[in-house]
């Protein structure tokens, strides 16, 4: 999180989750940026990442595990999906470098 | 004794039984949900409710900051 900090980066979490369950979650695993919820699916149809799950013999919907970088201009620089974006490695060395790179 | 022994095992294959059919289901799903967005577009811009009831929208960090959007399953599922 330093790492990010230093290279002018801001984390924000997003799920289909409500603030008070986002709360709560980011008081039990103890994060300091924002969980954002996505109550009405629309982010995640913008951004084409909606999932079907099956649970139980019925369908549901929701993120796909997914990072995505997005830059100073707004523009995307990095996408990441499936369980390889747990790892935060890459897209924090892609703000390092965007960092480097501006300068600023 | 014995019809108790026949009752496990039956019990066992039922339940081993479902575990592979769950397996299968789990395989049927598509591995992941392509997003349609590529490096170099604009991200599309959105206004959501953080946390703490407050609202966060993307472009106020336009000209300030980079921005990782972690977009994760489900709160509280580790990942």
């Amino acid at each position: 999180m330093a790492k990010l900090e230093a290279s002018d980066t801001v984390v924000l979490g997003i799920s289909i989750d409500s603030p008070a369950a986002n709360a709560a979650f980011a008081k039990q695993i103890g994060v300091t940026f924002p969980l954002l919820s996505d109550m009405n699916r629309k982010v995640l149809t913008a951004y084409g990442i909606m999932r079907p799950y099956d649970v139980e013999g019925d369908k549901y919907e929701w993120a796909e595990r997914t990072t995505i970088v997005v830059d100073k201009d707004g523009k995307i620089q990095h996408v990441q999906q499936g369980d390889g974006a747990v790892d935060p490695n890459s897209a924090v060395s892609v703000c390092t470098n965007l960092h480097k790179k501006t300068g600023s | 004794m014995k019809r108790w022994i026949t009752a496990m095992c039956a019990a066992a294959l039922l339940l081993g039984g479902f575990a592979a059919q769950r397996t299968a289901t789990a395989q049927e799903e598509p591995v992941i949900a392509k997003t349609t967005l590529k490096v170099g577009d604009v991200a599309p811009d959105f206004t959501l409710l953080a946390n703490n009831w407050k609202t966060v929208k993307l472009s106020d960090y336009r000209g300030k900051k980079n921005v990782i959007l972690a977009f994760y399953v489900l709160a509280f599922t580790g990942g």
